[in-house]
């Protein structure tokens, strides 16, 4: 029963794709980066869908699909990331056929052994909110440097003197959080469509069960620091205590010390513990989340 | 219903946002760019608004390159080719950022280069130095004329300016000249306005001639770089003869060496081949006297025949006159009858038995063999013990009717038996 039913669904999907790829500019080469521009901007509806369906088929195929808004939401900023990509890169490729050049994309990324940062438990209002920060994290300094103010209430000043920066990487930290505070944040919420209704109601959560809220947001915070720092170089590893404490000594590495500890709990602690064990200047790094900017 | 409206106004916003593109970010010109390489955050253009590259070379192959700012806004980026390399001139809201993205056999490299927007300064800069660039691409001396030319002119037109100027306040200060037709008070009045004026065109003359101290300066200055340049370029392009000429060298000497390398590879196999048409001729000289010893051995081999028929011969007349012999004497005892007729078959048969001489070997035997056991295999041999000589022990046996090769491997596979020799 099951498997009739998932076999009408994906032919309800074929159709659909099959329909989306009716207009006949896109199946057509474009010649030129202004010619492909001009024809991708006309249809970007048309295209967001394709990428959506090819993601949900994704899911789908993978045992990763349920019906709810969670996962529609998800195929949708998933599809419109694939989108992005597709405009920047695609002048590239001219001369091309646009449609078939979004398809390749898309396969190429679901080829990979991890396209995207998928759980369950990344779907709830928490998940989401948590994936949207450390994901955003990934691509952007200023949600970088604010991870240290949402998982651990930190200021700028706390950032510099924990991590030991100097003075024009403070000066960076101060307009990374005022970038964050001024639009950075609720673009981030946009992008991963959240409500503000969600928000209110996750803060009155934490208000209700503050201990088991963020042992819970922990919990997901660790999944996904462990996913998206793989967006990092190779020569991003967790260190040791003694390599910790030489850099730390020794003042080198500054953008490793930024986006390492930003990234990971665990050396974060050890970071700390390093520089702060007994003074108590800075309280060691718990995960208490927050909302707001 | 809800649900549908909530997800239809997240696509519209999605949409939204990718059509905004760049101009989402809110970054300034100062903001660094983040450099990714297959979605990984590899350095960063720290621009600052003056020239800045990053350079990265990475051991996986290279799809594609992407800028963000700092607040995660794609502005651009390249799909690498499967092999070989691609540019882009990546165009943000003023400047630019060239992206040069390469794959090799294994690994690729991506070099970004930020190209900041010039301002108005600049480019009057760049164009003057434009300028001077073509027109440094003339000699030195067509330039310095027209250099000295402009500054004759206007250390000339200096002083026209001085010239009226003086010829004005002559004018004023000579008495015979006709008094104005106005009063005191109003002829007072052009008196002080030439004054300003002359005053003015004083502090003109002085600007002048400091702006034509700066021009000739900055003429002086041109003039110096220009040498700069020119010696720069004779330098380099000794430089290139040098390396010309050195490319040339070497190209002779690779061609000398392939010639000495032929001849002497012919050489080698001049002397090979005469080697081996010798050893030829040698093996064919061999072959012959072999051939000629085997039809020498053959005619042996047929006379020895001949001989033996005739011995057969010889034998059988022999025995038929013996038989006619004892037909004739029939009183003799029958002992002496078949004595006689016994004899000449026994001659007949022992004849070859004196040429065969005893056959005569060496042997060494194992550690541990016992004389009983040496005693028993030269019984087994029927031959007897010769000899002991430093370990060997001459043995005499009847000539074997095998091979001597084959008799010699029988005797070293006897248990016994460590060594054999059949020569001192």
């Amino acid at each position: 029963m099951t498997t009739v039913g998932s076999q009408q669904i994906s032919q309800r999907e074929q159709t659909m794709l099959e329909q989306t790829a009716t207009p006949g500019r896109l199946e057509d080469v474009v010649s030129t980066a202004e010619e492909f521009d001009r024809v991708v901007s006309q249809s970007l509806p048309i295209l967001l869908d394709r990428a959506t369906s090819y993601t949900k088929r994704f899911l789908r195929e993978t045992g990763q699909w349920s019906d709810d808004v969670a996962h529609e939401k998800f195929v949708l900023r998933w599809g419109a990331e694939y989108l992005e990509q597709f405009l920047v890169s695609g002048r590239s490729e001219v001369p091309c056929r646009p449609l078939f050049l979004l398809d390749a994309l898309v396969a190429r990324q679901h080829s990979r052994p991890e396209p995207f940062c998928y759980h369950p438990d990344l779907l709830t209002p928490l998940g989401r909110f948590i994936d949207g920060l450390v994901g955003r994290a990934s691509i952007s300094r200023d949600a970088l440097i604010a991870l240290y103010h949402h998982c651990y209430g930190w200021g700028p000043g706390q950032v510099i003197t924990v991590l030991g920066l100097n003075g024009p990487e403070s000066q960076r930290i101060y307009k990374n959080f005022r970038r964050w505070r001024e639009s950075g944040w609720q673009r981030t919420m946009d992008d991963m469509g959240l409500t503000d209704v969600e928000l209110q109601d996750l803060y009155d959560q934490q208000q209700r069960h503050r201990q088991r809220f963020n042992s819970e947001a922990e919990r997901i915070i660790r999944f996904a620091q462990a996913h998206y720092r793989k967006s990092e170089p190779d020569h991003y590893p967790c260190l040791s205590r003694r390599q910790w404490e030489e850099m730390f000594a020794q003042g080198y590495g500054g953008e490793y010390r930024i986006w390492h500890l930003a990234l990971c709990l665990d050396c974060l602690q050890t970071a700390w513990d390093l520089g702060f064990g007994g003074s108590g200047a800075v309280e060691k790094p718990r995960v208490v989340l927050h909302m707001k900017p | 219903m809800e649900q549908e409206q909530d997800i239809a106004a997240y696509r519209e916003r999605l949409i939204q946002s990718v059509k905004d593109g760049t101009r989402r970010s809110t970054c300034g010109q100062s903001d660094a760019i983040q450099v990714f390489v297959n979605q990984r955050r590899v350095g960063l253009l720290d621009v600052a608004g003056t020239e800045a590259a990053l350079q990265v070379q990475t051991e996986a192959r290279i799809e594609n390159v992407h800028l963000r700012s700092e607040d995660g806004v794609l502005l651009g980026g390249l799909s690498a080719p499967e092999y070989g390399f691609r540019t882009s001139r990546i165009s943000l809201l003023r400047d630019a950022v060239e992206l040069r993205v390469q794959n090799y056999a294994q690994g690729g490299s991506v070099s970004a280069v930020f190209i900041p927007a010039q301002s108005l300064w600049d480019r009057t800069r760049r164009a003057l130095a434009g300028m001077a660039d073509t027109s440094s691409l003339r000699p030195a001396a067509a330039v310095v004329p027209g250099m000295r030319t402009m500054a004759f002119t206007q250390v000339l037109l200096a002083i026209v300016l001085v010239g009226l100027a003086a010829d004005r306040l002559t004018g004023w200060a000579t008495p015979e000249k006709k008094p104005l037709p106005v009063a005191v008070t109003q002829a007072e009045a052009p008196w002080a306005a030439p004054l300003a004026e002359v005053a003015k065109l004083e502090h003109q003359l002085v600007e002048l001639s400091r702006m034509q101290a700066k021009a000739v300066d900055t003429i002086q200055t041109q003039q110096q770089g220009m040498a700069q340049l020119q010696r720069t370029i004779a330098k380099l392009s000794s430089t290139q003869e040098t390396v010309a000429s050195s490319v040339l060298m070497v190209k002779q000497e690779m061609e000398q060496r392939r010639k000495v390398a032929g001849r002497e590879v012919d050489r080698l196999t001049r002397v090979i081949m005469s080697k081996a048409q010798t050893e030829q001729e040698q093996l064919e000289a061999e072959i012959h006297s072999l051939a000629a010893a085997n039809d020498k051995l053959s005619k042996e081999m047929y006379t020895l025949e001949q001989s033996n028929q005739d011995l057969k011969k010889r034998l059988k007349s022999a025995g038929v006159d013996v038989s006619k012999a004892t037909v004739s004497d029939r009183d003799k005892p029958v002992v002496a009858q078949q004595g006689e007729a016994a004899q000449p078959p026994q001659v007949a048969e022992a004849r070859p038995t004196p040429a065969q001489s005893p056959f005569l070997f060496w042997v060494t035997f194992s550690d541990g063999t016992s004389q009983e056991s040496i005693d028993q295999w030269v019984r087994d041999m029927h031959g007897h013990k010769g000899a002991l000589t430093e370990g060997w022990q001459a043995v005499e046996i009847q000539p074997p009717a095998e091979p001597m090769e084959r008799f010699l491997d029988q005797i070293k596979q006897t248990k016994i038996v460590k060594a054999v020799r059949i020569s001192r």
